[in-house]
């Protein structure tokens, strides 16, 4: 009964969903998430109700239930069934993710071109006027050591807000200075590789003014794991403020020589 | 028969015999001796990981100490563990299974345990300060080619490693393969063979078509690090994603090299304690040869992010997807075993029942992997952590148990003490439920893997600290699985010919075996059906 409830109420959810998702293309990766979300249950259930009543009802019982049944060997009608049901199943979803794959590929024609260039271990985002902004790793020393909360801060120096704006279309063009990175934009459910040598594109739309998560997600040596950019999403006005360089609140403006001194140098970052 | 009286049993034998044993039955203890103590060191090093994970910010570890062990953790438990305890049941079971003396090539045999051997050793060497390798048990270059922020310093240890192992993988497959297609006694033939033997020599060919290729992959790495080639260096014209080509098209199949087997004893073992044939023999055997040729064709799967074309995802898609099929056959036929049957609960069945039940969430949690348009999300995330585990942490390590409790009473002719044994069972499954289902939580909600620290999201720590919990109980488990095995090899009480009762040929020796195996070859009856029930 919980189980059938929980599949009608995973249902609801599928058809609910709101005008405005809070992410693109996220919105495409939560239709296929909860088809296969219901697709699991339902073929979990299926195998493991019978298998644990066949595993009680035929237990070993003696004098009663000794020897199993050497008859049945096997049944192809049974047999063939579950190859076509499974195979009808698998053609599905893939068809299906296959249609959507398409569109999240596909950025909006609008789309605001940011270059991304990821650097062991941070970023630097380019915008389209040439602004430029690093968010780089917070890391340990031997003399200083970071809390929790600081180590994933954003103090407006090595770690800076990126700032987006809220439901623009965002064309991320990636690439990487030294060794593979990963993008990931935690609210659009979007991770694209960063290859030296070439470049790879991805897009995001975020819909709701907020600070949201980007982490590497390829392994990328010492300091991986401190490898991350907070985005702050603005509204328009706000970000094209902030893009001409007006407001006291949009953080320092990084110099080139500063960038360029983090990249290859590579000192230790102290806070 | 003749009593095998003047035979000493294979562990009475001297160090200098085990040295230089060409038996096969000495041999596939080495092996099972040498990937256990591995299996162990590489769960103390998860342990460490998990402790460090508890909770955000640095613990107890440097970044570089986790990275080491992670990187550790993963190659020791894919190459000597998931691959080489298998080593050791082909080696012990083939010949008995198949009523031949020995393998076809006993010296080569001998020769490929001491490469493993040597490759255990090269392991140990990076257990040294400044040997730590830190590369991950994939190596991906640059990251393993530079100098500085990479880890070229530590790379030829890593080659080495793949170079040794590959090595014995060939070495074994060779030995397999010919062993089976040569050595069968009259009257055991494709359709009547053992599962597990299938399932063995599937990987084994697995292992032959794809080792070269990631031993060409890392030998190039090794060459560019040193030699300064440019196969995979951006800056000269390399690129690094052929390495990522060349590397998974083994080490996707490589998977099914660990799970195959693991088949095969799920399904030894459940018929005989179902006291009931296999349901759907023929179609377990086609499932099996299925998974081993299509699983050749999916490894893009680990790059649908790397910056591969969009059209070569799509088809990998539906290459992968369609490995569930024959995947499915084997769920439903082992299930379809279940009916009307007769099951004896003793512990090797709990751990095959178990390995069942998880598997099918290893699988289903599997397949939106295979999708594109669901993997950008999870892609590198503690999903995929939690997926893998709960088919190499779950599926291939319980049927690991499954068979050293089912095979216990012939390899060293007593029994295991069943308490203990059942106790281990239902540890190690609560611990690994309560270790692995957080990591898919928390891999959905965007945690990536591979990440030594983590930002103090609360939802995110509070998944950390349940998986710790449970990753000391499944340590627990299994450390009472392995108190119960050496127990029962010590002070057990004597094992009969078959204490299962099962129709297969190795049950019809003495328990242990003697060194030459059969007296003459055995003769087999004419409808014999290794998964028949037999009341003997």
């Amino acid at each position: 009964m919980k189980f059938i409830l929980g599949i009608l109420l995973l249902s609801g959810f599928a058809l609910a969903g709101s005008d405005e998702p809070l992410a693109r293309p996220h919105d495409l990766w939560e239709v296929i998430y909860k088809i296969w979300l219901v697709i699991t249950v339902i073929i979990y259930a299926v195998v493991a109700i019978p298998s644990l009543y066949f595993m009680f009802r035929y237990r070993y019982r003696k004098g009663e239930n000794e020897q199993g049944d050497q008859e049945h060997e096997g049944h192809w009608g049974l047999e063939a069934l579950w190859t076509i049901v499974p195979l009808i199943i698998v053609l599905y979803l893939a068809t299906h993710g296959f249609a959507l794959f398409t569109q999240m590929r596909k950025p909006p024609e609008n789309a605001m071109e940011l270059k991304v260039t990821a650097f062991a271990w941070g970023w630097m985002f380019q915008y389209p006027n040439g602004k430029m902004v690093v968010a780089s790793a917070i890391r340990d020393t031997e003399d200083k050591k970071c809390k929790p909360e600081e180590c994933y801060g954003v103090d407006g120096v090595f770690q800076q807000y990126v700032y987006i704006p809220k439901g623009v279309p965002v064309k991320a063009i990636l690439t990487s200075q030294d060794v593979l990175h990963s993008f990931y934009v935690q609210p659009a459910g979007v991770t694209q590789d960063m290859v030296p040598g070439r470049t790879t594109v991805t897009w995001f739309q975020i819909n709701k003014e907020g600070e949201y998560w980007v982490f590497c997600r390829e392994y990328c040596g010492q300091w991986h794991s401190r490898m991350f950019a907070k985005l702050k999403v603005v509204s328009k006005e706000e970000f094209e403020r902030w893009l001409s360089g007006q407001p006291a609140d949009a953080g320092h403006e990084p110099s080139d020589e500063r960038v360029a001194n983090i990249n290859s140098s590579g000192q230790e970052v102290v806070r | 028969m003749r009593e095998a009286v003047a035979e000493k049993p294979w562990f009475s034998a001297s160090i200098w015999e085990w040295i230089f044993t060409t038996d096969h039955k000495k041999i596939g203890i080495m092996y099972g001796v040498t990937s256990t103590i591995f299996f162990i060191v590489a769960g103390l090093m998860a342990l460490g990981m998990r402790l460090e994970l508890f909770s955000p910010g640095a613990q107890y570890l440097k970044p570089e100490t986790y990275n080491w062990f992670l990187t550790v953790h993963g190659a020791v438990i894919l190459l000597w563990w998931a691959i080489g305890v298998w080593a050791s049941f082909a080696n012990f079971l083939i010949p008995l299974m198949i009523g031949a003396r020995d393998v076809a090539f006993p010296r080569l045999n001998a020769l490929g345990y001491w490469m493993f051997f040597a490759a255990s050793v090269i392991a140990l060497l990076t257990f040294i300060p400044g040997n730590q390798i830190m590369t991950m048990w994939t190596g991906y270059p640059p990251l393993a080619a530079k100098e500085g922020i990479g880890f070229a310093g530590t790379t030829a240890l890593f080659v080495f490693i793949w170079h040794l192992t590959g090595f014995a993988s060939i070495a074994g497959a060779v030995n397999f393969i010919t062993t089976v297609i040569r050595m069968r006694v009259p009257g055991i033939g494709f359709f009547n063979l053992n599962l597990f033997i299938h399932g063995v020599i599937a990987a084994n060919v697995i292992q032959l078509l794809g080792v070269p290729s990631v031993a060409g992959a890392v030998t190039m790495l090794f060459l560019d690090t040193y030699l300064q080639t440019s196969f995979f260096d951006p800056t000269k014209g390399g690129d690094p994603i052929l390495y990522q080509n060349l590397f998974w098209f083994y080490s996707h199949p490589a998977v099914y090299v660990m799970v195959l087997p693991a088949f095969g004893i799920i399904s030894e073992v459940v018929s005989a304690f179902a006291r009931k044939p296999i349901f759907g023999y023929r179609s377990m055997v086609i499932a099996i040869w299925a998974i081993a040729v299509v699983g050749f064709i999916v490894w893009t799967h680990h790059m649908f992010v790397s910056g591969i074309p969009d059209w070569v995802k799509i088809f990998m898609s539906y290459t992968t997807l369609l490995i569930a099929v024959p995947t499915g056959i084997k769920i439903f036929n082992w299930v379809a075993t279940l009916y009307r049957a007769a099951i004896v609960y003793r512990t090797p069945m709990l751990y095959a029942l178990g390995a069942i039940l998880m598997f099918l969430i290893g699988g289903l949690t599997g397949i939106p992997l295979g999708l594109p348009a669901f993997d950008v999300a999870v892609h590198d995330s503690y999903f995929v952590v939690g997926h893998f585990h709960y088919v190499l942490g779950m599926a291939v390590t319980l049927s690991a148990f499954a068979g050293f409790f089912y095979w216990w009473p012939k390899v060293t002719g007593r029994m295991y003490p069943e308490s203990l044994g059942k106790l281990s069972f239902w540890l190690i499954i609560i611990g690994s439920n309560v270790l692995y289902f957080p990591q898919l939580i928390v891999g959905l909600m965007g945690m990536p893997r591979r990440y030594y620290d983590y930002p103090p999201i609360e939802s995110w720590v509070t998944l950390h600290q349940i998986q710790t919990y449970g990753a000391f109980v499944l340590a627990v488990g299994i450390l009472i699985a392995i108190v119960a095995l050496i127990k029962g090899a010590i002070s057990g009480e004597k094992a009969t010919k078959n204490p299962w009762m099962s129709n297969s040929l190795e049950w019809r020796l003495p328990s242990p075996p003697p060194p030459h195996n059969f007296d003459k070859e055995p003769e087999v009856e004419k409808d014999y059906c290794p998964h028949g029930y037999c009341k003997s």
